[in-house]
């Protein structure tokens, strides 16, 4: 395993470094993916971009209109932010279901999008939340919705000179209600087999919003509006929930892998997506 | 006393600080890594292997091919305890993927592996076989020309009339079982150092058999015994899966080649899995019972898949035969077990090995008949159990049963006749099961010791016992401290190491402390005998008129007329006192073609009890209590009782709930503990206790493994009395459990 | 030229080593520094055999590369004990038996001390969430739970 190791600390050095190598080079955050990869042979880089001194690239700011979360930030930083807990708890939540703490210790919020493997929680949390990335080059900057971000299996919208340099929550309606439910259908150490994060708000018994993403189940995380909108303006009895599981569970091309099959994914979408907006409805924050 | 007191391990702050010299921590001077060049194919001929490139690679100081043992002055290629079936490398037939080609040493890992990248394979790909009982059916791929029916063993048990038996059953229940291919998973993976110094052999290893390792090595490379030697360092678990001779002679190959230094061989977590792993079995079980639950008859055929060599399958086949019989009263039982070559990895001993698979299939089974009749489990099985004088399947008079209390013991312990805590609404069940084992260990065994006491009053065992974490060196010491009335501080304990070490079967079936401990007791005796003949001119008695004991040799009817060991030893000079032990078993002989005759000294003993709760929209289960027994004789140290006893229970949730080898046309797909998962703190029950009975005047019995394999029938029968779906096929997952249910409603409906 | 020299801090003393740079934290730790408490088992973060601290926080060293951890503050299960006396942790794992093998133990002991430094009074169900990323196979658990119960400041 032979590569030129690059630790540039300034972003303008990194990005330049990305420029330069193209193709050649990958982006070594926390790690977590990255040298597993390499340990396995899987990739052969011949040119490793550490973003790990950059300064400022890890950060959780609160504004009026949402946070920013930076991408070096770890998903324990995530998990423990107090801001994140009060404002975004089901991000928390995601945040604090993967992996373990070893994981959660060294593994970045950006990390874990650039990854994009199907079997993970916060996608799916940061897809319900309307979740921005940010991507910059010297070519410039872009925002991304991350529904467009998370392309497929391992694949994202960033150039390989793109590096995500923050990411961006917008607030939910103030008194929204969240939940983020991982199924595992092995031990506790396993990834989602599949996750369902809701966010809805409420006027009285009625639900004014409704944003439902399942992940781990197919390719990407997804959102299906259509389906969202059967909510809207409407009490979430027995019979909707039903019905917008039902959306959920028959529109999605599951996949098949070492945790659960197709068949039994479709199964877990319906049943997560009703034990979530149960949980909504009955008043969890 | 020392036995029966929990004294903590005696490396105890090795282990804790790090220290501890395990196998995978030895470096030696001028040593060379090891890699393995393997297969990519099931089942081929190999046309070409070219290595001539890669052994030009600066760095790589030798490559051993299957070429490099033609010749008569050439070590063998083939070795196997007993059967001879498995080369070293594949020389020019293919049977598994995975399976070694070419050795490697080189200065580095990376050398080696771009020498692998150097390697040309030509090869003729032939139709395989994965399945036990298609490779059994005519016209399947052969993998052994010597075994055209890829049978490695057939063993058989026949005992009364069986159509007489199944004639008077009021009625017949018959079912089948399946457990799949898993892996030992050792967090310390397999490892062999090897040199060779003026025509000797020395191997350093994570190995539960150093006699059987030194016994092949010499076999292959023609050697005297006492030109090779094998030096075990404690393990970093072993579970089964480094019994018998393993990576040794590849190592000792390279090292052989390579002539002046030594070569480490280390596997890496994925190759783990292609050097071993648990026997994938499917049994056939078919009983007769009358209604008030007295059984008639029972018939069971057995199917392990052994992969593609006999390696251990050759003796444990049999002893799979007796473990899945059931410990019941039935007065007519047939029995078939067959070994069978398939194109995969071999299979061997896993913790609970060849139990695990027949006790999941009777104790389900035992439920079954339970509910079909309306008798409660525990009942129908208590009616049945085996006691003391009983004769067994195999006509055997039975000593020293305890099934019924070990079975009990688990079963209140769990609160078995007290109500079920009331239901979370109807989305999670709760239900209880339980199961009972019986294990013969292994026949006609053999152990020895040494023991030293020294002229400064220390006590050295010699020992060949390896210490894999089950703390045998340990309960050895007590063992021995108690016999010779001397603290355990003044105890240690070394070995195994074949040029120091007396012999010992292996540890393994939990056989250590049973066998081991009795030669303990022999060596004490004889060293109490020269302590008391050494101090008789001294004391001037006679030594019949003296006793030893708490550190001192004196006369019996007079005890304060006494003097220490370290003075009956200074006073005659002697530097140091040594006696030898030895206990061995002689019981163990079985007529080939009925099963009949004496299988084994002792009979293990173990039942497990469980509190599960279903989640019946997902099927997912979560064990919430468990209570286990076994029957320990008498207790050397309660604290490693207490963690054999747990630690079974868990390794036994792995393989009921999480644990299958994935396969795809032969090749492994989850060669790695994300997707092979195993259980982990919060997979663990809240509420997990455990006892080990005693007995009066017992000796002290292995309890190695006797709280694992009732535990996945336990968890299947509690998953049952839970939701009323009977899983039989492991591991137990929830998808299977959630098809189970809804199976069910379906058919309700 | 994809060697690097750098400097790491180890148990309190630093360390000036060349290290290739697709070297992993586990192999300069065990191989270079012969620190042979830090183990491999199975290189891909689940088992925690390879658990070392930096700056107190327990990571895998096997997913971690060396040159990540220039001058952190790097702990291992040899850093723990001070002048030949055993730390409170290590000596809990001692006295309430918390081992078999082994193999596994430093590992779930920098776990124990990472958690007790973040939560010195942590729950039964605190301990099994924090330490179920370590695994053991020989199944231990119950008296790990034992020992770090003991370790608590308020021990009940
Ligand atoms: C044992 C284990 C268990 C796990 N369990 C879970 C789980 O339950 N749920 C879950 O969601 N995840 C799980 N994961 C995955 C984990 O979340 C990801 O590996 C992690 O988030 C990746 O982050 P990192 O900082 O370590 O990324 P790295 O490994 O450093 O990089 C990952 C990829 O992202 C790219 N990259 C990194 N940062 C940037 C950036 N700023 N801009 C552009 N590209 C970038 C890299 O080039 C690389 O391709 C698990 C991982 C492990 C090892
Ligand atoms: S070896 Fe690093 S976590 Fe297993
Ligand atoms: S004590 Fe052996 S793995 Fe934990």
């Amino acid at each position: 395993m032979s590569f030129e190791l690059l630790q540039p600390d300034s972003l303008p050095g990194a990005l330049k470094a990305l420029a330069q190598h193209g193709d050649e080079a990958k982006v070594l955050a926390g790690g977590t993916a990255i040298v597993l990869m390499l340990q396995q042979k899987l990739i052969a880089p011949t040119v490793l971009v550490s973003v790990g001194r950059i300064p400022d690239l890890a950060y959780i700011r609160s504004e009026p209109d949402g946070i920013h979360v930076g991408p070096l930030t770890t998903l324990r930083d995530m998990e423990r932010s107090l801001v994140i807990q009060t404002h975004f708890p089901l991000l928390a939540q995601a945040s604090g279901e993967v992996g373990n703490i070893r994981v959660r210790n060294q593994a970045t919020l950006g990390g874990n999008l650039a990854e994009a493997d199907y079997a993970s929680d916060p996608p799916t949390a940061l897809l319900a939340l309307g979740t921005q990335v940010t991507a910059t080059s010297l070519r410039g900057e872009r925002t991304i919705p991350l529904e467009d971000f998370l392309i497929g299996f391992y694949t994202t919208d960033l150039e390989p000179d793109e590096l995500i340099t923050d990411v961006f929550i917008p607030a939910s309606a103030p008194g929204s209600r969240t939940t983020y439910l991982k199924y595992r259908s092995r031990s506790s150490e396993d990834r989602p087999c599949a996750c369902v994060a809701a966010i809805a708000a409420f006027e009285a018994e009625t639900c004014t919003d409704l944003r439902v993403a399942v992940g781990a189940a197919s390719e990407v995380p997804q959102r299906l509006p259509a389906v969202e909108n059967l909510a809207r303006g409407q009490a979430l009895t027995d019979e909707l929930i039903g019905e917008i599981a039902a959306g959920y569970a028959d529109n999605i091309d599951t996949l098949e892998d070492i945790r659960g099959s197709a068949w039994y994914r479709t199964q877990m979408i319906r049943i997560h997506v009703v034990r979530a907006l149960e949980e909504l409805r009955n008043g969890r924050r | 006393m020392a036995v029966g007191k929990s004294v903590p391990m005696l490396d105890s702050v090795a282990r804790v600080t790090g220290t501890v010299p395990y196998p995978s921590n030895l470096k030696l001077p001028d040593m060379l890594v090891g890699k393995i060049f393997r297969s990519r194919v099931p089942h081929a001929h190999v046309m070409k292997l070219d290595v001539s490139a890669a052994e030009r690679l600066p760095g790589v100081v030798a490559i051993v091919t299957a070429a490099d043992f033609a010749g008569d002055d050439k070590p063998n290629l083939h070795f196997g305890s007993p059967i001879q079936d498995q080369p070293i490398v594949a020389g020019d037939r293919i049977r598994y993927i995975g399976e070694p080609l070419a050795l490697i040493a080189a200065e580095s890992a990376a050398v080696a592996d771009q020498a692998m990248d150097l390697i040309e394979l030509e090869y003729e790909e032939l139709s395989a076989v994965f399945d036990a009982e298609q490779a059994m059916l005519p016209g399947a791929p052969i993998l052994h020309e010597a075994s055209p029916d890829n049978i490695v063993r057939h063993s058989k048990l026949r005992r009364g009339d069986i159509d007489a038996g199944f004639a008077a059953a009021d009625e017949i229940v018959e079912e089948v079982f399946s457990s799949p291919m898993a892996q030992q998973a050792s967090l310390e993976t397999h490892v062999a150092t090897a040199r060779w110094k003026e025509g000797k052999l020395t191997v350093w290893t994570g190995s539960q058999s150093p006699y059987t390792v030194r016994r092949v090595l010499g076999a292959i490379f023609d050697l005297d015994l006492e030109n090779v030697r094998v030096i075990v360092p404690p393990l970093g678990g072993g579970f089964g899966g480094k019994g018998n001779v393993r990576i040794q002679p590849m190592a000792a190959a390279l090292a052989w080649k390579v002539g002046n230094r030594p070569v480490k061989l280390m596997m890496t977590r994925a190759e783990e899995f292609v050097t071993v792993t648990k026997h994938a079995a499917k049994i056939m079980i078919k009983s007769g019972v009358k209604f008030d639950g007295t059984f008639t008859a029972r018939e069971v055929s057995i199917y392990w898949n052994g992969g593609a060599y006999a390696s251990s399958s050759a003796h444990l086949v049999p002893a799979g035969m007796l473990r899945a019989i059931g410990p019941y009263r039935i007065p007519a039982v047939h029995v078939d077990s067959y070994g069978i070559y398939t194109n995969l990895p071999i299979a061997a001993a896993y913790r609970g090995a060849m139990s695990s698979q027949g006790v999941f299939a009777h104790e389900s089974h035992m439920d079954t008949i339970a509910h079909l009749l309306g008798i409660d489990p525990l009942e129908l099985r208590t009616k049945n159990l085996l006691r003391t004088d009983d004769l067994f399947a195999t006509g055997e008079r039975l000593h020293d049963i305890h099934f019924v209390e070990c079975l009990e013991a688990a079963a209140y312990g769990l609160g078995w006749h007290e109500p079920l805590q009331s239901d979370n609404g109807t989305i999670k069940k709760r239900g209880r099961g339980l199961a009972v084992m019986m294990k013969n260990t292994i026949a006609n065994s053999y152990s020895e010791c040494r023991i030293e006491l020294d002229a400064e009053g220390r006590v050295t065992l010699f020992v060949s016992t390896v210490e894999m974490g089950q703390g045998g060196h340990t309960a050895l010491a007590q063992i021995a401290a108690e016999a010779l009335g001397v603290p355990i501080e003044v105890l240690a304990v070394t070995g195994p190491d074949t040029a120091e070490t007396p012999p010992d079967a292996q540890t393994a079936s939990s056989r250590s402390t049973h066998m081991m401990g009795n030669a303990v007791l022999d060596g004490a005796a004889s060293l109490r005998q020269q302590l008391a003949e050494a101090a008789a001119p001294i004391l001037e008695w006679s030594p019949d008129d003296l006793s030893v004991a708490d550190g001192y040799v004196f006369v019996t009817t007079q005890p304060q007329a006494r003097i220490p060991y370290t003075e009956v030893l200074g006073r005659n000079n002697i530097d140091a006192l040594t006696a030898t032990g030895k206990y061995s078993t002689n019981e163990g002989k079985l007529d080939p073609d009925t099963g009949q005759g004496i299988s084994t000294p002792d009979w293990h003993q173990g039942a497990g009890a469980c509190e599960v709760e279903v989640d019946t929209q997902t099927g997912k289960v979560t064990v919430l209590r468990y209570h286990s027994a076994s029957f320990a004789g008498r207790v050397v140290n309660p604290t490693l009782a207490g963690l054999q006893n747990d630690g079974n229970v868990i390794f036994g949730m792995g393989a009921s709930l999480l644990e299958e080898v994935a396969i795809d046309g032969g090749q492994i797909t989850n060669p790695n503990l994300s997707d092979y998962m195993l259980p982990s703190f919060l997979d663990t029950p809240v509420e997990l206790k455990n006892v080990s009975l005693e007995e009066e005047g017992s000796s002290f019995q292995g309890i190695g493994e006797m709280t694992l394999p009732p535990v996945a029938p336990a968890i299947a029968n509690a998953i049952y009395d839970a939701v009323g779906a009977r899983i039989r096929d492991l591991p137990l997952t929830a998808e299977k459990v959630l098809r189970g249910i809804q199976g069910r409603t379906d058919h309700e409906r | 030229m994809s060697d690097r020299t750098l400097t790491l801090q180890v148990n309190g003393r630093p360390y000036t080593l060349e290290v290739p740079s697709g070297q992993t934290l586990l192999e300069t730790l065990r191989e270079s520094l012969e620190l042979v408490g830090v183990r491999d088992s199975c290189g891909i973060g689940m088992c925690g055999t390879c658990t070392v601290l930096v700056d107190g926080r327990a990571i895998s060293s096997c997913l971690t590369l060396t040159a990540q951890v220039e001058n952190k503050h790097i702990t291992t299960i040899e850093g723990l004990s001070q002048d030949g006396q055993l730390h409170p942790v290590q000596q809990a794992y001692i006295d309430h038996g918390a081992f078999q093998c082994a193999y596994c133990t430093p590992g779930f002991i920098l776990s124990t001390v990472a958690l007790l430094g973040e939560n010195a009074n942590p729950d039964d169900a605190a301990i099994r969430e924090y330490l179920a990323g370590n695994l053991c196979r020989c199944g231990s658990y119950v008296n790990i739970l034992n020992a770090v119960r003991a370790c608590r400041t308020i021990d009940d």
